[in-house]
């Protein structure tokens, strides 16, 4: 095979072929098994349920609120936990005081907050925008407190010979040095980030993917709920690969 | 602030013929004078305490150079450490411009680290231009000077380069620029030229020297090349193994710098001779 023949090959036809692969294995299971629509239905009426659903306002509608819900809590959690993850990294004084919170806190899952959030918040924004920050904050925390402890201890020494303070220090080279760490930390907290907006509209929401597939659910309209899982899937693998390409662009030296 | 431990019951040592203890006020006379002033160190790692420095004492003139050597491992980046304010000496005192030596950044010190500790999201100008911008100098001002001593090293083809596309030799001439960028008046060098070819190096310290001249700072450079030493130092300051003290200070002329002589010679043996290789090899 010649080169760009394979990189053709790496891009695009083994991608398309493990989708292939997947939908054609989800074919035969419903043909094999003779499964009612109701239970799983065929890849095409999914994609009629998507074709249709993308038609409507109300679908739209939805992904707005889920996308909005998500945004402001992941930039609330990401921007709170690169500051306090920054702070851990810096001073040893407030590392030991705020670690037995951050290391009790972080092992509950966003998930078992959902009662809490509804009590308090009611099914508005608010509930889920915490939501996400709270599961955004603590992957962020761990992480870029463990990237600037790791950061070269050469190039602190370069910079304190250079004239730098302890916060330009910090912010300069500590935090420069720690960003494609922090970066990838950034993308996977997306992926939770997302998996928490939804999981908490399933319980209780009055607008977004998740009620929307709950909603379609309680109704037996198995293809829109397919089809809504699909694009929650879609627009996770989004998000992720949109911050991948922006900490790609913003961060790399060769 | 550095503190300064009680020395009671030590008796102190005269490993140098220079020391002299004077009053800790910064002093006119004491301007651009290193000092150091019985100094020890030691790290605990695992528990385990490691003397590093066992009394050092020697002083640098404003404006000389003294070159470090000794075997290896045996505490000279650690004095070049203490010099620069990034450790604190477990005792003793080092005195800069007639003060003692304070921890944290500084306006007076440039300093090439063994390992360059080249900032790798910059290109080779910006790591140059940086420390003058910190400084307060003007974009351009910073940026023309980087521009000069990129020059000087002989790295001008690489000025829009990234670290990780120079090799080790090229990363510490960048390393040395920066230093010198600075225009310190306390110039702290650890091995700079080491990871230098033996061609590229002999120009260097030519270099090094027309830039000694222009400014002359003071400056302690460490070494393990001994024709190194002679030729850019106004004296020797000999280590022994760690726990290391000043074995020899060693002072250098100018006609024992010219390669060709046999005072050259006879400094090249001497010193040698003080690391314990007899020049007579039967």
């Amino acid at each position: 095979m010649s080169a760009p023949a394979s990189a053709f090959a790496r891009r695009i036809v083994l991608p398309a072929l493990g989708v292939i692969i997947a939908v054609a294995v989800w074919e035969a299971t419903v043909q094999g098994y003779r499964l009612p629509a109701i239970v799983l239905p065929t890849p095409d009426a999914v994609v009629a349920a998507l074709v249709e659903l993308a038609g409507t306002r109300a679908f739209w509608r939805d992904v707005g609120v889920s996308l909005y819900e998500f945004i402001a809590g992941y930039a609330l959690g990401t921007i709170a936990g690169i500051a306090v993850g920054a702070l851990m990294g810096e001073s040893r004084r407030f590392r030991m005081m705020a670690t037995p919170v951050v290391e009790s806190l972080r092992f509950i899952v966003p998930f078992a907050w959902i009662p809490l959030t509804i009590l308090w918040f009611g099914t508005s924004f608010t509930g889920k925008i915490l939501l996400v920050a709270y599961a955004v904050f603590f992957v962020m925390v761990v992480s870029t407190a463990r990237a600037i402890a790791h950061v070269e201890p050469t190039l602190s020494r370069v910079g304190t010979m250079l004239g730098m303070g302890r916060w330009r220090l910090a912010w300069q080279v500590h935090l420069r040095a720690a960003a494609p760490t922090i970066a990838s930390a950034a993308r996977a907290a997306a992926a939770i980030g997302w998996i928490a907006v939804v999981a908490a509209e399933y319980i209780g929401a009055s607008a977004g993917l998740g009620l929307m597939i709950t909603n379609a659910a309680t109704s037996l309209a198995t293809p829109v709920v397919i089809a809504g899982m699909i694009v929650i899937g879609v627009i996770g693998a989004g998000v992720s690969a949109l911050i991948g390409w922006l900490s790609r662009a913003r961060l790399d030296y060769r | 602030m550095t503190p300064i431990r009680d020395e009671t019951g030590h008796a102190p040592r005269d490993a140098s013929a220079h020391t002299q203890t004077a009053s800790h006020s910064p002093d006119v006379a004491h301007r651009g004078e290193l000092v150091v002033d019985h100094v020890f160190h030691d790290y605990l790692a695992g528990g385990r305490r490691t003397d590093v420095l066992n009394d050092v004492s020697f002083r640098i003139p404003a404006g000389s150079v003294a070159c470090v050597v000794g075997p290896s491992g045996c505490g000279k980046s650690t004095l070049l450490g203490l010099a620069a304010g990034l450790l604190r000496p477990s005792k003793g005192t080092l005195r800069w411009d007639g003060a003692p030596v304070k921890m944290g950044p500084t306006s007076h010190l440039g300093m090439a680290f063994q390992q360059p500790g080249l900032f790798p999201w910059m290109t080779v100008r910006q790591n140059v231009a940086i420390g003058l911008r910190t400084r307060g100098h003007s974009r351009r001002d910073a940026q023309a000077t980087a521009d000069r001593f990129l020059d000087t090293v002989g790295l001008a083809d690489f000025k829009d380069a990234y670290p990780s596309q120079l090799s080790g030799g090229m990363a510490q001439r960048v390393g040395i620029a920066r230093a010198l960028a600075l225009k310190p008046r306390l110039l702290l060098l650890d091995e700079p030229f080491a990871a230098v070819d033996a061609f590229t190096r002999l120009k260097l310290q030519q270099e090094f020297k027309t830039l000694l001249r222009l400014d002359r700072p003071t400056v302690l450079f460490v070494t393990h090349d001994v024709p190194e030493a002679i030729a850019l130092g106004d004296s020797i300051v000999v280590m022994t193994q760690r726990p290391a003290t000043v074995q020899r200070i060693i002072p250098v002329s100018r006609d024992e710098r010219d390669r060709a002589s046999p005072a050259y010679a006879r400094k090249l043996a001497e010193t040698l001779e003080c690391l314990g290789v007899t020049s007579d090899m039967e």
